[in-house]
């Protein structure tokens, strides 16, 4: 395990903020952490991090505990915090340079110009940082987690600030990461477009406790509620009846409004379309999804007692 | 007629003799017995003076007055007593026959040199000034500080570190 | 490179680089030129002698080293903290105590700056008189512990405090309470309370000593009980500041 949380508690302030917090993620993958504010997740980061001990609770993060073996695990983790400040009055290479020293690296040059390239700056900007937008600064970030080759990122709203150009190109580059590298991302995030993009398994965190963990598929199943999708088609589809769990809702010229009842994860439906020769050009899915689903699941544990 | 004429001479001689005599006023000078025998720069004296109507008749709108000069060779000057002392004159409106004011004369030493002061004075009806006698003091210098040194310092730093912060930010502004 | 060095050696560049460090240098230059000026302007103090006014523009030098320290030390934790850079630093391999072992230095420097500042106004004002040479020395030997300690005191106060101004308030006030009593008359100084102060308060130690060595030539030996007084203060608020690190306030 990359992450191996189990009954996390902690009292801030005379506070239960987190109240049996668990969480596991594999090595290499792509975890999304979601919640409302004050669900805990960024206390949660804290823990895990090393920033803060919980009062109970085991936690494991690459191998290290935090709460011993901080300097150890700082070595292998990267993190971009939500809220992260820089020394404005430095420009990005030499704060790179700097931070490099910490890690025990001496950048050259070009070895900055491509820490800098790859999240999508000019490493020839010799702009102060304080002149930064908010979006140059959450790539500056970004740059900053990456810098020494962590086994483990852990993001908090890493495209913060960033225009949809900004967003897919930061999700190209972690994809990449944990694909080619193998390097495991915890991504905490309010945006579940980047959750359904990315991540292959997430958590929900409600008041404190661990609602919901499981792969992005099993989320749909769980909320016991299917999924309306789009389907629009090249050609009149096939006479064949629809696979089991699909339920043909509408035609509207050349779009299908199909329903699936979650037993089975929408990638196998849509093998199993293929596979009967339904011409899809396109899939949409509709209004609801995975929003729909998380807003269910956190609305259930706020109802009455 | 001719004891008429006799009385004439006698009364010019008279009103000559007035014309010619002293002022009622008499002023004397000397320095208090608490001065330092060698007085240095920044130090204080304390001169004193008896200002006295020797005539037979009140004398009305008296006003009396202390003076300075610097009799260095070369640099002899009136002094401004302004830094000096803050008690340059007193005014009296009356003083009777034979009445005496006593007046005290303190004085802070802002300069080194050799120096003479005098007590002058005039009356509302006086024809001339009435002055004491000199008396003179020399003042001992002492080393303090020198303008030619903190001026050059006292702009120089300012600007210089001014200079290092307009290089800076100019900088700034052209990356921009 | 060690993190110690590599924080000091940052901050000390911010200092000394930045628009913020220069201005803040800057005015504290300005404050000595006004002093030097009064000294050739003003009738009261033109006429003290040249002993004085070295003490003088050493008690100044040393006030305002101790106020940018106090600046400093402030900043030091609170203000990252503040401006969000803290989290990333605590997340990079350095040490807490690295941190703020890293931000003493900067102390350091901050007082080294301002002793070079310094050098030049005692020189304009005490080079026709005495002891300007001891003068010098004397205000490396007392002004930096002394200086130092309310650096460190400052930034043990940031390490706990959630805002700069929570520590700047308290180490001002400490400043003035040790200053203040320094600058009352001799009337008070004679008092029970007042030689009290003046045998315990290390800013006291400082300037008398300033006053014995450069007006009265007295030598080192008759100096070291006052000395004493200044490092068990540069002593304790250094332990402060270190223990900070275990109580950071995240």
């Amino acid at each position: 395990m990359d992450v191996d949380v189990d009954g996390l508690t902690l009292t801030l302030g005379g506070r239960p903020v987190l109240d049996g917090v668990s969480l596991h993620a594999q090595p290499g993958e792509i975890y999304g952490l979601l919640g409302p504010n004050g669900a805990g997740k960024s206390t949660t980061l804290s823990v895990i991090t090393g920033l803060r001990r919980a009062a109970s609770g085991q936690v494991s993060v690459v191998g290290h505990d935090p709460a011993r073996e901080a300097l150890a695990l700082h070595r292998e983790i990267g993190v971009l915090p939500e809220r992260s400040g820089f020394y404005d009055w430095m420009d990005a290479p030499a704060y790179l340079a700097w931070f490099a020293q910490l890690y025990g690296r001496r950048l050259t040059g070009p070895e900055i110009t491509a820490e800098l390239a790859q999240v999508g700056l000019d490493g020839r900007n010799r702009r102060a940082i304080g002149t930064y937008s908010q979006g140059m600064r959450q790539r500056l970030g970004l740059a900053r987690a990456l810098l020494h080759r962590p086994r483990l990122l852990i993001l908090d709203e890493p495209t913060n600030g960033l225009d949809p150009r900004g967003r897919r190109e930061v999700h190209n580059l972690l994809l990449e990461r944990s694909r080619q590298d193998g390097v495991g991302i915890l991504l905490c995030t309010h945006l579940l477009d980047d959750v359904e993009r990315l991540c292959t398994r997430i958590g929900i965190l409600h008041q404190g406790r661990t609602v919901f963990e499981g792969a992005l598929s099993e989320l749909a199943t769980a909320s016991n509620e299917g999924e309306s999708y789009r389907l629009h088609l090249r050609t009149e589809p096939p006479a064949v009846p629809l696979p089991p769990g699909v339920e043909l809702l509408a035609w509207q010229g050349e779009w299908a409004r199909i329903k699936l009842d979650g037993t089975r994860p929408p990638e196998d439906v849509w093998r199993g379309l293929l596979a009967a020769r339904w011409p899809i050009a396109e899939i949409h899915q509709e209004a609801g999804g995975l929003e729909t689903l998380y807003l269910r699941m956190t609305q259930k544990e706020e109802g009455p007692a | 007629m001719r004891r008429r004429l006799l009385l004439v001479p006698v009364l010019l001689l008279c009103a000559a003799m007035s014309a010619l005599a002293a002022e009622p006023l008499e002023i004397t000078l000397a320095p208090d017995g608490a001065n330092p025998a060698s007085p240095q720069m920044g130090e204080h004296l304390q001169f004193g003076s008896v200002i006295r109507n020797t005539g037979g008749v009140s004398l009305h709108g008296i006003v009396a007055w202390i003076s300075m000069v610097r009799m260095d060779p070369g640099q002899e000057q009136p002094m401004d007593l302004e830094d000096w002392s803050a008690h340059k004159a007193v005014t009296r409106a009356t003083l009777a026959p034979d009445g005496a004011i006593t007046v005290n004369w303190p004085m802070r030493l802002i300069q080194a040199g050799d120096f003479r002061v005098v007590i002058s004075a005039v009356t509302r009806d006086s024809q001339r000034i009435v002055t004491s006698p000199f008396l003179d003091f020399h003042v001992r210098p002492k080393p303090v500080v020198e303008s030619s040194r903190i001026l050059p310092v006292a702009f120089g730093m300012p600007l210089l570190i001014g200079g290092l912060l307009a290089f800076r930010m100019r900088g700034r502004i052209l990356r921009r | 490179m060690n993190p110690i060095l590599l924080i000091a050696r940052k901050e000390s560049r911010e200092l000394l680089g930045s628009g913020r460090g220069l201005a803040w240098l800057l005015a504290l230059s300005a404050v000595l030129s006004v002093l030097g000026l009064l000294f050739v302007s003003n009738t009261e103090l033109s006429l003290l002698d040249n002993a004085q006014v070295v003490t003088m523009e050493l008690g100044t030098i040393t006030a305002l080293g101790a106020l940018l320290a106090v600046v400093l030390g402030s900043d030091a934790i609170a203000g990252e903290r503040e401006r969000a850079t803290l989290i990333p630093l605590l997340l990079s391999p350095a040490r807490r105590t690295d941190i703020v072992l890293g931000k003493m230095g900067n102390q350091l420097v901050g007082w080294l700056v301002m002793y070079l500042i310094g050098l030049p106004y005692l020189w304009a004002v005490g080079s026709s008189g005495q002891n300007l040479a001891q003068a010098c020395a004397y205000l490396a030997l007392f002004g930096t512990p002394l200086v130092l300690g309310f650096g460190f005191l400052a930034q043990g106060l940031s390490s706990r405090a959630a805002a700069v101004r929570s520590a700047l308030v308290p180490s001002l006030l400490a400043l003035i309470l040790l200053g203040g009593p320094v600058m009352l008359g001799p009337s008070f100084r004679q008092s029970a309370i007042g030689s009290w102060l003046d045998r315990v308060n290390p800013f006291a130690a400082a300037i008398n000593s300033f006053d014995s060595v450069v007006i009265d030539s007295q030598s080192l030996s008759a100096q070291l009980a006052r000395l004493a007084i200044v490092l068990i203060w540069l002593a304790a608020t250094a332990a402060f500041a270190r223990s900070s690190a275990t109580s950071m306030n995240v």
